[in-house]
């Protein structure tokens, strides 16, 4: 399976390069796993980071910092980190999470319209990443929506079309605060996406104007 | 020398990975706006998970450099995340990190050869282009020194950032 919709090169840079948010670096970190494209795309990126890395000024460690870190490296018992945080509460919600969504929280399915259901994803140690799992029934609408930073939606099961195209697992749409869209998902049916937002979603309509205090935009 | 670090353990080996890219890490550090000690510690911490998971080094997936700044990177973003909220996780050693099959030679080729491209195509674009492309890696704070630096607005040095990638994006492509 090949996608036919991937993130822009600026967002696969911000990926790598540590500068995207968390909601948004779980969304490319997800098509990425299953993109063979863009994750040549994301390798290039990073040896861009190798060769700075070899390449900046270097600033000198303090005098004893070699000793300290030896000194750490003899007290290491050889075995793995412990976690240092509780597993969040994870809801079961009928399907499989990728793996990037491991340490997340997962709420469970809330009704926001009919035909539309969502879950709000906890990224641990950032509350305000706006990250979600959206589920709409066949030949539904999603929620007629503008945003006011850009929005980044993988679509994980069934498919979704709008004006700009036709959207299949392991696709992602990168749309930017200036879309005004309303995407129609396929009549053969129910269509999975995790999606992620930058800045605030402004939700219209009846159900949105419900979901809004939800979404805390 | 990553690999003799892994192998045996390699104290000598350890020592000049960590001569030549603790003072570098920190330096990447500081230019993201860390404070001296902040970026030291994250050094230290870089230089650490180093020795924990040399074992784990992959070369058919990046080369040392590349990989020990993905784990810079890393601990960056995990530091920030801590600072907005105490507890949360740093994965140390995450499942992923697990070779998942023996490595293939034909994959380290591949590797070796992105490498070579990513750093020949760097040294093809124009020198200034080339700075751009390398100080964009170092963070909002690298770009807006840019801009001081050039007396020019940080809007600018977007534009230029996003001219200089997609030039070193058809010299990539050009190259393969």
């Amino acid at each position: 399976m090949m996608a036919n919709h991937h993130p822009s090169n600026e967002t696969l840079r911000r990926f790598s390069d540590g500068t995207l948010k968390s909601g948004p670096r779980i969304v490319v970190a997800v098509h990425v796993g299953g993109c063979p494209h863009c994750a040549e795309r994301v390798a290039e990126f990073e040896a861009i980071g190798g060769a700075a890395l070899d390449e900046v000024a270097p600033v000198d460690m303090s005098d004893t910092a070699y000793e300290h870190l030896m000194a750490r490296v003899d007290a290491w018992d050889g075995k793995a980190d412990a976690d240092t945080i509780a597993v969040p509460r994870r809801a079961e919600l009928g399907i499989r999470l990728p793996e990037a969504l491991d340490g997340c929280g997962v709420g469970p399915w809330r009704w926001i319209g009919p035909g539309v259901r969502w879950s709000k994803l906890e990224v641990p140690g950032d509350p305000q990443a706006n990250l979600m799992l959206l589920k709409v029934a066949a030949g539904r609408k999603l929620p007629e929506h503008t945003h006011s930073g850009r929005e980044y939606t993988q679509v994980l099961s069934g498919s979704f079309a709008d004006e700009r195209g036709r959207y299949r697992p392991g696709d992602m749409d990168e749309a930017d605060s200036d879309v005004q869209h309303q995407p129609i998902v396929d009549a053969t049916g129910e269509c999975v996406c995790l999606a992620a937002l930058e800045g605030h979603m402004r939700l219209r309509g009846f159900f949105g104007r419900m979901i809004q205090p939800l979404l805390g935009g | 020398m990553l690999v003799e670090v892994a192998a045996a353990q390699d104290r000598t080996a350890f020592a000049a990975l960590f001569a030549f890219y603790a003072p570098r890490v920190k330096a990447f550090m500081l230019r993201f706006g860390m404070t001296a000690p902040v970026a030291e510690d994250l050094a230290q911490e870089t230089m650490l998970l180093v020795w924990k998971k040399a074992a784990y080094f992959d070369p058919s997936k990046a080369g040392v450099s590349t990989w020990i700044f993905t784990i810079a990177r890393n601990l960056r973003v995990d530091r920030l995340r801590r600072e907005s909220r105490p507890l949360a996780a740093v994965d140390i050693l995450d499942p992923s990190d697990e070779p998942e099959a023996p490595v293939s030679g034909e994959a380290v080729v591949l590797t070796i050869e992105r490498e070579e491209r990513v750093r020949r195509a760097l040294a093809l674009l124009p020198s200034d282009q080339a700075t751009v492309v390398k100080l964009s890696f170092f963070g909002e704070k690298a770009q807006s020194e840019i801009a001081s630096e050039l007396g020019i607005p940080l809007g600018t040095v977007k534009s230029r950032v996003r001219l200089a990638f997609g030039r070193l994006r058809e010299i990539l492509d050009d190259l393969k």
